[in-house]
């Protein structure tokens, strides 16, 4: 096993299963131990595409890693007709991932968000590190069945707590009092999140998501304006992120 | 001597299959890959006097055919480039070609002449950035005007000199026959097509548009890139570079056919990062397989 050395992976498929009305669930086997941190993502090549779909990673053990996807449009739609046994190109793995801190922590999954979270939560609970798992869904029909999380809440309120994740975290920044947050999810979620965090002086650390074409850091494709030093600076989501400081990053 | 050895007036490489600027990085960003060094070359991205941000908002998409990039030139500034990313082309045994972006003549000219002081063994101008002076049109669309500048370059800077064409022209003969006659060494042909991506999603009776505006790359260009190389070999006299969708090696050997002697790789290598290696050695099994003792002698064949 070589450490953070990204690599190009001809990858078998163990299984392609439907985990909600929209969500998949992939298996492969890299037929290499891979290290991977929660946070980190893959690139997968689809049938003819020019670019390659950069998804997180959801699981990892030894030569195996899952990823849990939406279907949106070609790519993804490619992803899921795969059946056992079927060659799928991946690269990766790539990005610097969640700093796990040995904090009490709040994990915050919006949507498909979920996957690099709950990522985090198994390597936090090898680590025996508190971490409360939050993660919010449109509706019941959109949660996947291998969900696993201390709350869940649905926008309609067909499933737990109804309402959107933000105001869920709110009420469990204001008794649970964690130190750090980690979260994913949409953009607009992300920056109001890092808003209701700032004003319980809690950091949090956000997987970002920006079209991408090369996933090492040469094109420039991916960038986001960033803090630092005083100045605003760009950075990467491919290679300096995706995961960025809250409190860093130009909304 | 290899059976891939090319001559490029003057610039001696060890294939000619080079990976075009702006997607490969400066130095070994891919030597997680591959072993970069056994490229023929890499070709940097395009370098100016000083750092540049780039354009702002979404820089990249993906079309039916390709991607369009609006990066705008985001880069370190030669300075930057020459202390920290040449020393690790130079350890690394890596052959470039350092292209440059300029925004005036005078930018291109003091580029070029820092190149000489610097002994940077080959360079290739972008002509493709907007020109301040001339209400912002590309360098390169007017002959004159490209004469002048690769003119102004060539006096100052005496290592290889290729000129990046752009295809946004009415004739690529009449502005690759002003480099040559300026004095460039080699032809690049060509810099990324004009294109617009405009998708549109409708979300609840709303439309919801993303619009990305720049440089059209990748398989869709091929037919223009290659039509170019054409009609530039039946044109000028000096090695042409050819660039522009190509993805396997039968691309490659289409390129050879209309003239090119060298072929950069720009797009592919965002789909598979293993692109250009693999096709220095699929060439090679291309020129052996069909019993040609080098590649000067299949393409020797290839162009009677
Ligand atoms: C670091 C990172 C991690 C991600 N992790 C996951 C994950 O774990 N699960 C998941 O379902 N999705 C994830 N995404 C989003 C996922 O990459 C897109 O949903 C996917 O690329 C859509 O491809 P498509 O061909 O089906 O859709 P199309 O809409 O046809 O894609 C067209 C283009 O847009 C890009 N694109 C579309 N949506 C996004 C998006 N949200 N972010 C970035 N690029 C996008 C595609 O890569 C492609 O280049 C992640 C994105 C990033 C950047
Ligand atoms: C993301 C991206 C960035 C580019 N940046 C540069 C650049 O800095 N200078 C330049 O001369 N060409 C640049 N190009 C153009 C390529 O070098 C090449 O000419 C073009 O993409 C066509 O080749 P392709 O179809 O193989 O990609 C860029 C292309 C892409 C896709
Ligand atoms: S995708 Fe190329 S720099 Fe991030």
């Amino acid at each position: 096993m070589i450490k953070d050395k990204k690599k190009i992976f001809e990858a078998v498929v163990d299984k392609v299963e439907k985990v909600s009305r929209s969500a998949y669930l992939i298996e492969t086997d890299l037929k290499e131990e891979v290290d991977v941190k929660a946070g980190q993502f893959v690139s997968i090549y689809c049938d003819g595409l020019t670019l390659r779909r950069p998804f997180s990673v959801y699981s990892c053990k030894a030569s195996k890693i899952g990823i849990l996807f939406k279907e949106k449009g070609k790519g993804t739609k490619y992803i899921k007709s795969l059946k056992k046994g079927d060659l799928v190109n991946i690269t990766g793995p790539f990005g610097n991932g969640f700093t796990l801190e040995n904090k009490k922590a709040l994990s915050v999954g919006a949507g498909i968000g979920y996957a690099p979270v709950a990522f985090l939560k198994s390597k936090s609970d090898e680590c025996g590190i508190e971490n409360m798992l939050l993660c919010g869904f449109p509706n019941k029909n959109e949660i996947p069945d291998l969900v696993k999380a201390d709350v869940i809440c649905t926008d309609d309120g067909s499933y737990g707590i109804k309402g959107s994740v933000l105001d869920a975290a709110e009420n469990i920044l204001k008794d649970y009092k964690p130190q750090i947050i980690y979260a994913c999810g949409p953009l607009i979620v992300l920056k109001k999140l890092v808003q209701t965090a700032q004003k319980y002086d809690i950091p949090v650390q956000v997987a970002m998501e920006k079209e991408m074409a090369c996933s090492i850091g040469v094109c420039r494709g991916c960038v986001i304006r960033v803090k630092h030093d005083g100045n605003i600076v760009n950075k990467t989501v491919c290679k300096d992120g995706p995961v960025f400081w809250g409190s860093e990053v130009v909304w | 001597m290899g059976i891939l050895d090319v001559n490029l007036n003057g610039l001696k490489l060890k294939n000619p299959i080079m990976t075009a600027s702006g997607t490969y990085g400066y130095t070994d960003e891919y030597d997680d890959f591959i072993d970069v060094s056994q490229l023929g070359a890499i070709v940097t991205k395009a370098i100016s006097l000083n750092p540049r941000e780039g354009n702002e908002h979404n820089r990249i998409t993906e079309t039916k055919a390709g991607m369009i990039n609006s990066i705008g030139l985001e880069n370190v500034g030669i300075e930057k480039f020459l202390e920290t990313k040449s020393p690790v082309l130079k350890s690394k045994n890596i052959e470039y070609i350092m292209n440059i972006a300029g925004s005036s003549f005078d930018e291109y000219v003091r580029l070029a002449t820092i190149c000489q002081t610097n002994n940077i063994k080959a360079i290739e101008m972008n002509v493709s950035c907007p020109n301040v002076k001339s209400g912002c049109l590309e360098f390169g669309v007017d002959e004159n005007v490209l004469y002048d500048l690769v003119k102004s370059v060539r006096e100052v800077y005496k290592g290889f000199l290729a000129v990046k064409l752009t295809p946004n022209v009415t004739s690529i003969e009449k502005t690759g026959a002003a480099a040559e006659k300026a004095g460039a060494d080699a032809i690049s042909a060509i810099n990324t097509l004009k294109g617009t991506s405009l998708k549109v999603n409708c979300i609840n009776g709303k439309f919801v548009k993303t619009m990305v505006q720049g440089g059209y790359s990748g398989r869709g260009i091929k037919p223009v890139a290659v039509n170019a190389v054409l009609r530039l070999y039946n044109t000028v006299n000096i090695p042409i570079i050819g660039i522009g969708g190509i993805e396997d090696i039968d691309d490659v050997i289409e390129f050879f056919a209309a003239g090119a002697q060298a072929v950069q790789i720009g797009t592919a290598n965002f789909t598979y990062p293993d692109t250009a290696l693999k096709l220095v050695k699929e060439l090679e099994n291309y020129v052996v397989k069909n019993g040609f003792k080098d590649l000067d002698e299949m393409k020797k064949e290839l162009r009677r």
